[in-house]
């Protein structure tokens, strides 16, 4: 390490950076008053769409902590030109979920059925503990 | 007077994680210290030799909130050597700008932390609203402020545009102004001054016998940073300086992590100016051949270890992780020694404690001046009882 | 002056529930202040008298083998010596309608209780934390009560005079005591602080090593009756170091009788008394914590011969009939 000039050693050292700082705006941003804008690539609470889903259970199948139940339900969904029947479409157990994104890159639709969305308030009053 | 016991934790507002300090005082002055660490203890090492590795890398991230990509690249470049493949160059340079990323953020952390357990909260505020920036960059990233997820066995998942670049550019700027002012106030304020010079002394030699490691070895003159002496990664191409210190007390620590911060920000830099193109992962087979492999990193609170070993099947069969906060928890005891209780909280903080990290294998009985290492038959053997216990999994 | 208009003096303006919003003002604009100097937004007006709402909500515990009376009369005891003590302060005229000859001491006396009082708190209450918290705010005590007291004292010498009234009286025809001694000045501020008990020398109530010190086991109204009286320390402090070398609720050359006047009066020492508490806020918001034995060496060598050597300078002074 070079040695620097002497450095005055004393109290206070950070009193004029404070006296500065008295006139700037505060760093604190007032959610909720105050809109939050989250990155693009936010991984934020998971969601599926029924529509698109094909029910091949690739993202139950990525999961690392095995959030993803896929419960029985038949339904004719169109892929592109084709149109398929699902037997089964994916429960997510949201509290379980630790939205890594595995599941989302795992599933082979074009839009993606399973997707993590820019969703972060997630406090409430309904208990909506399972996303359809 | 008589002697007093003041028992420190597990709940204390000085704690931001359970550890329990029994400390015998007289007056102010400590006679005894003794620890009592694994109130976190999770079952983490068996727990992931029931998952997969592409799945375990996800858990193991989750160690410690602090240095979570730490953990899952330590693993991950871990089980990339036993299977024998190698992640592409694009891959290598982002973990590190992720790393060193999360190093200036561990460290501004820390920096706060300390003046705060000094009662210094001014500082505490200022390198707190400083640090945002870097938590900023990270959620560009990777998505998220902590736990990443950046990292999959054979590279990393996610890409880092131009314009994501020159943004990270633009507030490496501003960090770096802000990493020298906190580099030189800590010289300079006298307060902060006397709190921690001469505070918790260790020699060099006593660094090297108590098996410290990181910034509090650095701290006292030892110059190992296996980023240079053990390079992985990206890092034999990125220039950097091995921060050492003379000092050896609380103020040498603070020393060595101010001034790595700024090395931090210097290497980060490099690293966005200098990314090389390429594939983001290379395909990793499901299975990992039969072998064992020991991993190392330089987290931002020291050498982070971990051994992996893999027997041809898709999990692995045992994992050790051997954490810098384990190895540096005796030397808080030692530096504790003819101390005033006062100094507790702040020697405590000066080997930046991550108390998540603590609770694995090597059991330190520091009264008794006794060393218990678990040989791994034990080790498996508590670990499946405390699991069993806990669970009521076989 | 009529018994009506004592009792009004005595119990709204400017006594007690002056005293009780004051306090809460002062609370709150410390906190603002120190957030903005911190970079932080800071707590809305009215948070110092939500909080004190709050706590007189919550659940009374006492711990088992402890006198709860006593536990409960300290706080109270603590109230009153605070409140009393700033009734003799000039705040709204050149003199409190309350004072007598010699009520210097009398303040003076009245403003230590309540560390004393700290300390029994704390000793009393079966907790650990609390007993080195009080041993701690105890060791403070006599490192900065000699200090305050010699900074209090030589204003007095100046002037002559042992009455808070007189001293005023005295600066507003002449100097404020500030130009005549200001060492003493500075080592009251810094006096005021430790006897406040704030950052560097809040060691009593050292957060992260000792909980809360000796208010480790308060709940409830005890709690909520202490902040009180820490608040109303801060303003009474304040105001007497206002009364003793910022010449009090008043300005040399300005003398306006009634309503008016004291209006004026009561201006003045408001904005005298804010601008003290900012020096003390951003004395509390620019350095870290000492430690006791540091605090003990550093008061004993340094502050203690400074309020001395005040003195010494003052006696001097006088004594060439300079001042």
């Amino acid at each position: 390490m070079k040695k620097e000039k002497a450095r005055r050693e004393r109290p206070g050292a950070l009193v004029p950076e404070m006296l500065r700082t008295l006139t700037q705006r505060p760093a604190t941003e007032p959610y909720p008053a105050v809109r939050i804008d989250v990155p693009t690539g936010f991984r934020g609470r998971i969601e599926v769409n029924d529509e698109r889903c094909i029910g091949c259970s690739k993202c139950a199948l990525v999961c690392p902590t095995e959030c993803i139940e896929m419960v029985a339900d038949e339904r004719e969904v169109t892929v592109g030109a084709k149109t398929v029947k699902r037997k089964r479409k994916p429960i997510v157990h949201v509290l379980s979920c630790i939205r890594c994104g595995l599941c989302e890159e795992a599933c082979p639709t074009d839009p993606k059925a399973i997707y993590l969305t820019e969703e972060f308030a997630g406090s409430g009053t309904d208990k909506e503990v399972v996303v359809k | 007077m008589p002697e007093v016991e003041v028992t420190i934790g597990p709940q204390h507002p000085a704690l931001k994680e359970p550890v329990s300090f029994k400390i015998i005082v007289d007056g102010e002055k400590i006679v005894r210290l003794d620890l009592d660490i694994s109130y976190n203890h999770r079952g983490i090492e068996k727990a992931a030799e029931a998952r997969d590795f592409s799945k375990a890398i996800y858990l193991i991230e989750r160690i410690c909130g602090i240095c979570s990509h730490a953990h899952a690249t330590n693993f991950a470049k871990g089980m990339e050597a036993l299977m024998g493949i190698e992640a592409p160059k694009r891959a290598q340079w982002i973990r590190v700008l992720v790393a060193e990323l999360e190093r200036i953020h561990s460290h501004l952390l820390w920096l706060g932390v300390l003046a705060h357990e000094i009662g210094y909260n001014t500082m505490f505020m200022y390198s707190w609203r400083d640090r945002e920036i870097v938590q900023d960059f990270l959620e560009a990233i990777s998505g998220n402020r902590v736990n990443y997820g950046m990292n999959r066995v054979g590279g990393v998942r996610r890409d880092v545009s131009e314009a994501l670049r020159e943004r990270i550019r633009e507030g490496l700027k501003v960090l770096e102004e802000r990493a020298l002012a906190y580099a030189e106030l800590i010289a300079e304020e006298q307060t902060l001054l006397v709190r921690t010079r001469g505070v918790g002394r260790l020699t060099t030699n006593q660094v090297v016998e108590l098996g410290s490691v990181g910034p509090v070895a650095r701290g006292s003159g030892v110059s190992f940073d296996i980023r240079r002496d053990d390079p992985y990664l990206a890092y034999g191409e990125v220039p950097f300086d091995v921060i050492t210190s003379t000092h050896g007390d609380v103020f040498g620590r603070a020393e060595v992590r101010a001034l790595e911060l700024v090395q931090s920000v210097r290497m980060a830099r490099h690293v966005v100016d200098s990314l090389p193109g390429g594939d983001l992962a290379v395909k990793a087979p499901r299975i990992a051949p039969k072998g064992e492999y020991v991993s190392r990193y330089e987290a931002p609170r020291g050498e982070l270890m971990h051994y992996i070993r893999v027997n041809g099947t898709d999990k692995v069969e045992r994992l050790a992780v051997r954490t810098p906060t384990l190895a540096n928890w005796p030397s808080v005891v030692a530096a504790l020694r003819g101390r005033v209780l006062a100094d507790v909280p702040v020697v405590v903080a000066a080997i930046d404690p991550c108390l998540s990290c603590t609770s694995r294998t090597t059991v330190v009985d520091v009264d008794a001046g006794t060393t218990q290492t678990l040989l791994w038959d034990d080790l498996v053997e508590y670990g499946r009882r405390y699991y069993r216990e806990r669970e009521g999994v076989g | 002056m009529s018994e009506l208009l004592a009792i009004v003096y005595l119990l709204v303006f400017p006594g007690f529930l002056f005293l009780i919003g004051f306090s809460f003002f002062a609370e709150w604009y410390d906190r603002k202040l120190v957030a903005r100097l911190q970079n932080r937004m800071g707590p809305p007006f009215l948070q110092p008298f939500a909080d004190f709402v709050k706590l007189l909500s919550k659940e009374d515990i006492v711990t088992e083998g402890v006198s709860a009376r006593f536990q409960a009369a300290v706080p109270v005891v603590a109230f009153a010596a605070v409140a009393t003590a700033f009734l003799y302060l000039p705040v709204a005229g050149a003199a409190s309608w309350f004072g007598f000859p010699g009520d210097l001491i009398l303040v003076l006396y009245l403003l230590t209780l309540p560390t004393i009082l700290m300390f029994l708190m704390g000793w009393t209450s079966g907790n650990l934390f609390a007993a080195v918290g009080s041993l701690r705010a105890v060791s403070q005590l006599f490192v900065y009560e000699v200090p305050f007291f010699l900074a209090a004292l030589a204003p007095a010498l100046i002037l002559e005079t042992w009455t808070v009234a007189d001293v005023v009286a005295a600066q507003s025809a002449g100097r404020w005591s500030l130009i005549l001694a200001p060492i003493g000045f500075v080592v009251a501020l810094v006096a005021l602080q430790a006897k406040l008990e704030r950052s560097p020398f809040d060691i009593p109530d050292a957060e992260t090593e000792i909980v809360a010190g000796p208010l480790t086991e308060l709940t409830g109204r005890k709690l909520a009756l202490w902040h009180l009286t820490k608040d109303m320390e801060l303003v009474t402090g304040a105001a007497l170091v206002v009364a003793l070398y910022l010449g009090g609720p008043t300005v040399p050359g300005v003398a306006v009788a009634g309503i008016l006047g004291g209006a004026i009066a009561f201006a003045i020492f408001f904005v005298k008394v804010l601008v003290v508490v900012l020096v003390l806020s951003v004395f509390k918001a620019a350095v870290g914590r000492l430690r006791i034995d540091q605090l003990v060496r550093w008061g004993w060598t340094i502050l203690t011969p400074l309020a001395l050597l005040q003195i010494a300078v003052v006696a001097v002074l006088k004594g060439v009939r300079w001042i």
